[in-house]
């Protein structure tokens, strides 16, 4: 008795729809997956994969529709209008020894600012990097000072330093995996992330 | 001298010390819409940092966009109470752990490393269903 009655209820406030599931491509076009591990209380083990698709929740072994022409829902569409643009990284690169990025980076330091200065919130993450050349204790130190290098940069630019972190990490991350002492101009590196 | 010291060193270690436990900050907010830390509410302005525990609260007019230290994203409808319970990342090493609760309302999520980082390492939590999120873009939507 209870069931019919409360489906009436359901049509009069226009809804009352369990949680559901809109599964989407990522934006490089590459589809992933959501499992249902709980449903009801209870363990489940069913995956959602099929892109573009729809899914009521709350049943362990849930069956997805296609989004089909009707595609999104105008407030779905909104939710992704409304996502964050995704991170962003550059890289700088330095001559062997030194701090200061070299003169082919100038150019990224410019294109850096302007990324920043673009976004909402921003957030902006530095991780300096040596070469195999001289110690692991001085790799440290000096990828430490060329993220700090970089990051006293952008703060000349007027960005707040609560806005940035800088980090080294010595030759411990090489682009190009090498032996002990070689001079690496791919190694000598920044890499700032935006997001 | 020492003091001029001890004042640079000062100044060295704020300019390299990673912002306190922060995991994620706001991006934009429209309308109502704040954050619940503890007992306290505070209005979700863009660049305000989140810590594990707080909960993004909107209200009929309300949207809140963020982005997480490991590249996750969030947007956040009208009406919504999400909770981020759980967040923890090794920034070295790319790995973690990340659990949001979806009350009510609304969720787009494109998410980032952790969810690259291991089988079920993100998983998402609504009043009827736990979700494991295996990299992708997705919407969660609660009708209260």
């Amino acid at each position: 008795m209870r069931g019919p009655r409360f489906a009436v209820a359901c049509l009069l406030l226009g809804g009352c729809a369990t949680s559901s599931l809109v599964l989407l491509p990522d934006d490089e076009g590459h589809q992933g997956s959501v499992a249902v591990l709980e449903a009801g209380g209870k363990p489940a083990e069913a995956v959602i994969a099929q892109g573009n698709s729809r899914t009521k929740l709350g049943d362990p072994s849930p069956s997805s529709r296609p989004l089909g022409t009707n595609g999104l829902k105008a407030q779905e569409a909104a939710l992704l209008t409304n996502l964050p643009p995704p991170a962003k990284s550059f890289l700088l690169y330095f001559d062997l020894g030194t701090v200061t990025p070299t003169a082919a980076s100038q150019g990224v330091l410019a294109a850096l600012r302007t990324e920043i200065a673009s976004r909402s919130g921003p957030q902006v993450e530095v991780t300096g990097h040596t070469d195999t050349v001289g110690g692991e204790a001085d790799n440290d130190r000096l990828s430490q000072q060329r993220a700090e290098e970089v990051l006293n940069w952008l703060a000349g630019q007027g960005f707040d330093r609560s806005l940035m972190s800088a980090v080294g990490r010595g030759e411990r991350e090489l682009k190009q995996p090498s032996m002990d002492n070689v001079s690496s101009a791919a190694n000598r590196r920044v890499e700032v992330i935006v997001r | 001298m020492l003091r001029k010291t001890i004042a640079v060193a000062a100044l060295a270690f704020l300019a390299v010390s990673p912002a306190h436990a922060e995991i994620a900050r706001i991006k934009s907010s429209v309308g109502a819409a704040g954050i619940e830390r503890g007992a306290a509410r505070l209005p979700a302005k863009p660049g305000l940092q989140l810590n594990p525990g707080d909960t993004l609260v909107t209200g009929k007019d309300g949207r809140i966009s963020l982005s997480f230290i490991d590249n996750t994203r969030f947007s956040v409808g009208p009406n919504s109470r999400v909770s981020v319970s759980e967040f923890q990342y090794d920034r070295t090493r790319q790995k973690g752990s990340f659990v949001t609760q979806v009350d009510r309302g609304s969720l787009a999520v494109v998410s980032g490393k952790i969810a690259k980082s291991g089988r079920d390492a993100m998983k998402v939590r609504t009043p009827n269903t736990l979700l494991g999120v295996r990299g992708t873009k997705f919407i969660v939507e609660v009708p209260e």
